[in-house]
């Protein structure tokens, strides 16, 4: 994953990404500044992938050097890590996390698993297309990918952040009612009421 | 009159910002310990401005007014507390309306999270009050010896007997509750080996778990004003105060470091073992000392 980047002394000019210090962009657009420097990322364990995040967060690649700390609830969170594969029931857990994430929100789906199923490709039980029922605004291919594919997927996130190409959350609002019966026919009836109204540009409810 | 609103506006101000370099350094320190990088010290800015721009999600009136009345009692305190030479209402009042509005943080903190519903926040609630009831009674042991010792309620007089002389926790009788003051310090700011009440591992952050968008930022900011608060009653009561600011700020920093380390290397107390832990050493130190406070006058 890395490979591409050349020697790590060679890295830091060619790719300059960071612009946490450059205070004139922090005047423009404190609210886009401050969104891509504190990702907090929801502490859910959806699948095996889990197990890269306690190194990408403790000492051997320290993601709080970017602003990237796990928190325990999704009301304090605004990036969702689905960390593998995504089984029927994870994924009712998966949408009422999702729903109860403040806005503006981001998804990135970690592994092939949620991608496309991935070794559990012609499994009954096991979604193979995520992106049907949550919007994801990136994708980490691999089994397992790295951790510092976690931090490069980071940076990548903050490009479409500054071109705001990161607008899962919209999408969602927008296309509300086709995202709830692509819910509704994988797992029957939903036992919450629509986030958002039907027509689609309703306001959120509390709950 | 105009200093007093100055004197008013400025020691808030400070209270504000030392409390949030306060949260920065303390994520910076904690990294270092843990042979980390560690985020920038304004992380905690960059967090609060964030959530601003975050949408919020309230549970009613009450879950905005808890927070608010929590935020109005550390912004009153602050009026009556001497930072440095900044004491904008140290005319009236003194150690026991600190004493009284104090109990305004988690009271007001139990009534916003009542409202949010959550089984995690009345978990976390009844630990905060289980817990405040553990050093409340040594507190206020302490808070009689330094009152009996210098015969007076008001923190400027008592830091005006300390410069005088020489600091309380340097002086024979008063030295005991010092110790006892910074053996429940932890348990007052909510740090390990005391954050039972709000442990993320257990009970997803306790009372916090329902705040999103600016209530979490309010959240973050009370929690500043917290720390400033707690440090600050330390330093003016046992370490002498300072004549400005800066010399404050320093003493400040000091306590703040050393409780710092002691929450990096300790594991958290299960809420009887913290009870416990209260009631017997700080409890019996304060005891002590103000039996020998009152013996000696």
């Amino acid at each position: 994953m890395l490979r591409g980047y050349g020697k790590p002394g060679k890295a830091t000019k060619k790719t300059k990404i960071m612009d946490r210090n450059q205070i004139t962009k922090w005047l423009k657009s404190p609210d886009k500044m401050a969104r891509k420097y504190s990702l907090h990322v929801v502490y859910f364990c959806t699948g095996c992938g889990i197990i890269e995040i306690p190194p990408t967060i403790t000492a051997r690649w320290d993601a709080e050097r970017f602003g990237i700390i796990p928190v325990a609830t999704p009301r304090q969170a605004n990036l969702f890590l689905i960390t593998g594969y995504v089984s029927v029931k994870t994924l009712r857990a998966i949408i009422r996390t999702y729903e109860q994430m403040p806005e503006p929100k981001y998804v990135i789906g970690f592994g092939s698993c949620p991608i496309n199923g991935g070794m559990y490709w012609d499994s009954y039980n096991t979604i193979k297309h995520l992106d049907k029922y949550i919007p994801v605004d990136g994708w980490i291919a691999g089994c397992m990918p790295r951790p510092e594919a976690i931090i490069v997927s980071v940076t990548h996130l903050w490009t479409l952040i500054d071109k705001e190409m990161a607008n899962g959350y919209l999408r969602y609002k927008k296309n509300y009612t086709a995202y709830r019966r692509n819910q509704e026919m994988v797992l029957g009836t939903l036992e919450w009421p629509p986030v958002y109204q039907e027509s689609g540009n309703g306001d959120q409810e509390s709950g | 009159m105009v200093t007093i609103i100055l004197q008013s506006i400025l020691s808030v101000l400070a209270a504000l910002v030392i409390g949030v370099f306060f949260l920065g350094l303390f994520r910076i320190i904690m990294a270092r310990i843990h042979w980390r990088y560690g985020p920038p010290l304004i992380q905690p800015v960059i967090d609060i401005i964030k959530l601003f721009f975050q949408k919020g999600m309230s549970h009613g009136i009450m879950f905005d007014f808890g927070l608010i009345i929590s935020l109005a009692g550390s912004l009153a305190i602050i009026l009556f507390m001497p930072f440095g030479n900044w004491c904008p209402l140290s005319g009236s009042g003194g150690l026991l309306v600190i004493l009284y509005l104090m109990l305004l943080m988690p009271f007001g903190v139990a009534l916003s999270g009542g409202a949010g519903g959550n089984p995690n926040i009345s978990i976390g609630i009844s630990r905060k009050l289980i817990l405040s009831l553990g050093y409340e009674v040594p507190f206020l042991l302490i808070m009689l010896a330094v009152m009996t010792q210098y015969k007076s309620i008001s923190i400027v007089e008592i830091v005006q007997h300390q410069q005088n002389s020489h600091w309380a926790l340097l002086s024979w009788p008063l030295c005991l509750p010092g110790i006892a003051y910074f053996l429940i310090l932890p348990a007052m700011l909510g740090i390990r080996p005391f954050d039972v009440a709000s442990a993320p591992q257990e009970i997803s952050s306790g009372s916090m778990v329902e705040y999103g968008g600016k209530y979490l930022a309010f959240a973050h900011i009370e929690h500043a004003f917290g720390l400033s608060i707690t440090i600050a009653l330390f330093v003016n009561l046992f370490l002498g105060g300072a004549g400005n600011i800066v010399f404050f700020f320093v003493k400040m920093l000091v306590v703040f470091f050393v409780g710092l380390c002691v929450h990096a290397v300790f594991p958290r107390f299960r809420v009887e073992q913290a009870i416990k832990y209260l009631w017997k050493w700080p409890t019996a130190l304060a005891f002590v000392g103000l039996v020998i406070t009152v013996l000696m006058k």
